[in-house]
């Protein structure tokens, strides 16, 4: 049953998703061959740094375009077919309510998963052209000196973040739009607020970590080189990690028992 | 044998609005039960109660002995009083969705009656009209073996020449062991149909008697005498 | 095309009515078997319980009877179907002098009337 669940979420998602990442898959071919490929770093002017800038910040738009998309789109998908009229087959199939719940974490994740990836491969393919390495292995060093580790590292372990943090995207997502079930009368605003609430909470208990354990960032952090720039950075990974991940296991266990036992379908 | 549907002190409310108040009722197998009342008198609360989609206040409701969960849904096919369908999808897919869902469901006499009412399986849901939506929905709802039917409002927005389609489809799909519980204000079309009949008023239970018990002591249809208890 | 029956009175008995009168008038053959219980509730657009319920009843005065497993057929006591038409003809005739009396029509008048309508052949 779950895998069957899974397979109609999924291909609820595929058309569209698929559509879109495939335009931006062909804008970065593009932009690499008719675009990065004709840069010239050895002589850099002021139109080359100028040009860069604006593509960078389009990129960065379209980027996140893409990722607020893929978010609506497990957002509209859980609620559509949970909440309304749908909702009148989805909960009279012979399937529980978690069930349901863990069909909506794995194909919400698949494609929050796939969105990431597609998207970094889409940057890969825009910075891996001979001029950019050539150019970047004159100043890797010094930066590698400045980060404490390379840059390949760097977006390697930003690209796990990501990855990993989806996984509580995807329940913070399907969190709020269940607190929201239990405002019969103001469903979706309930959603809305649960989440920005829940944002916030997470925010100040954030800040209050990073003061307990001392990496609030302030003047000293500016001045941080190498490996104590490192282990600052490490260090905050850690700490959004734990929070995340506590934050995540209590909003699952809230939105399971909602799924299991306060369901009022109107 | 246990009754499929079972009743015991069921309560639901909204806020402070009894929906259901302390119902007692129980069903037997093998029987076609009307459920009237007029509105708001407690008729889609109680299917919804049966069928999961609400959770009771107080009392019990259980299915063939249990309460609504994963086994009884694979034993009950409810028609609700609106469309479920997500607009995108084909007849089609929404028959592949079925038999890869219930068991139960006959693809094959599903085909065959969506070819009588001359429904294209190729059509989108979002270009049918509303009442071919209806008919749709219940050839998918009458395809299923199940124990408890449970249409709500299964002939309020079709024509007549539907109806009595509907009406005979109801009529030739049910096994002898399976119970129909099906809810409507228009009486006079199905009373003919019905074995039983229960009457709901402010969420509390008025008649619940055979057709021909009614008609044996009170002289008078069932549609009349629904008339005469609810008169405003 | 769903069978004609009456609001008030119970279904039952009016199916009775109704099968027996296909019988009497012969739509029916003494000795023919019976469609199924099932095919004559969709035929008439039926609760199933009643129509069986019907069946029993006409069962129980001998116009029809049930093979255990090939169904039920109308009974070949000819005589006795007879006489249920003779009875029947004459409820019908009963209630038409009822209602001619009420017209003010005296039975003689309405005999006469009556031969008066074959032999202008008024009933072709």
């Amino acid at each position: 049953m779950l895998g069957k669940l899974i397979k109609y979420d999924l291909k609820s998602f595929a058309k569209i998703f698929i559509l879109l990442h495939a335009i931006y898959l062909l804008i970065c071919f593009i932009a690499r061959f008719f675009y990065m490929d004709r840069l010239n770093f050895e002589n850099v002017t002021e139109p080359l740094v100028l040009s860069l800038v604006l593509f960078f910040s389009l990129m960065t738009l379209l980027l996140s375009a893409l990722m607020i998309f893929t978010w609506m789109q497990v957002a509209f998908r859980f609620y559509r077919s949970l909440f309304s009229k749908e909702g009148y087959l989805s909960w009279t199939l012979p399937v529980s309510g978690p069930q349901h719940l863990w069909a909506k974490i794995i194909s919400g994740y698949i494609l929050m998963a796939s969105d990431i990836i597609i998207l970094a491969a889409g940057i890969l393919l825009l910075v891996t052209g001979d001029n950019v390495t050539t150019a970047y292995s004159m100043i890797a060093n010094d930066l590698t000196n400045e980060l404490g580790f390379s840059i390949g590292t760097f977006a390697l372990i930003l690209f796990i973040t990501c990855l990993v943090s989806a996984i509580s995207s995807v329940i913070m997502i399907y969190f709020s739009v269940v607190i929201g079930q239990l405002f019969p009368s103001h469903r979706v605003l309930g959603a809305i607020a649960a989440y920005f609430i829940t944002s916030t909470v997470i925010q100040i208990l954030s800040v209050i970590l990073m003061v307990v354990f001392r990496c609030f960032p302030g003047y000293e952090t500016y001045t941080l080189q190498g490996s104590a720039l490192t282990d600052y950075f490490l260090k905050l990974i850690a700490i959004s990690t734990v929070l995340m991940l506590i934050i995540t296991i209590a909003q699952y266990i809230a939105t399971h028992y909602i799924m299991k036992r306060k369901i009022n379908l109107l | 044998m246990r009754p499929i549907l079972e009743c015991q002190r069921l309560t639901k409310k909204y806020g402070s609005f009894f929906a259901l108040s302390n119902l007692n009722v129980s069903l037997d197998r093998g029987q076609i039960v009307g459920l009237l009342g007029p509105n708001g008198s407690g008729k889609t609360t109680l299917i919804k109660l049966a069928n999961g989609l609400l959770v009771p206040t107080d009392g019990h409701i259980m299915i063939n002995g249990l309460a609504p969960g994963t086994a009884t849904k694979k034993i009950v096919s409810y028609l609700p009083d609106r469309s479920f369908f997500s607009e995108h999808m084909k007849v089609k897919e929404i028959l592949s969705y079925y038999s890869d869902f219930y068991k139960n469901f006959s693809t094959e006499r599903a085909i065959k009656m969506l070819d009588t009412l001359e429904i294209d399986q190729n059509t989108r849901i979002n270009a049918l009209s509303k009442g071919t939506k209806e008919k749709v929905q219940l050839v998918l709802v009458m395809s299923r073996d199940a124990d408890l039917y449970i249409l709500d409002e299964p002939i309020g927005g079709v024509d007549p020449a539907a109806r009595d389609y509907i009406l005979q489809t109801i009529l030739t799909n049910y096994n002898e062991n399976a119970t129909v519980l099906l809810s409507t204000h228009l009486i006079s079309d199905i009373e003919n149909v019905l074995d039983r009949v229960i009457f709901l008023q402010n969420g509390q239970l008025v008649f619940n008697e055979t057709v021909d018990e009614i008609r044996t002591k009170y002289g008078k249809s069932v549609d009349t005498l629904f008339r005469e208890v609810f008169k405003c | 095309m769903p069978w004609n029956l009456d609001n008030d009175r119970p279904i039952y008995l009016q199916l009775m009515e109704r099968i027996q009168h296909d019988i009497i008038s012969g739509v029916y053959q003494p000795g023919d078997k019976l469609p199924s219980v099932r095919d004559l509730a969709v035929e008439a657009a039926v609760n199933p319980n009643t129509m069986q319920k019907a069946l029993s009843e006409l069962e129980r005065c001998g116009l029809v009877h049930s093979q255990r497993t090939s169904g039920r057929f109308i009974t070949d006591d000819t005589a006795m179907l007879k006489e249920m038409r003779t009875d029947l003809a004459q409820e019908h005739i009963r209630d038409f002098f009822k209602q001619m009396r009420k017209l003010g029509f005296s039975d003689e008048d309405t005999l006469e009337m009556i031969t008066d309508t074959i032999k202008k052949g008024g009933l072709q």
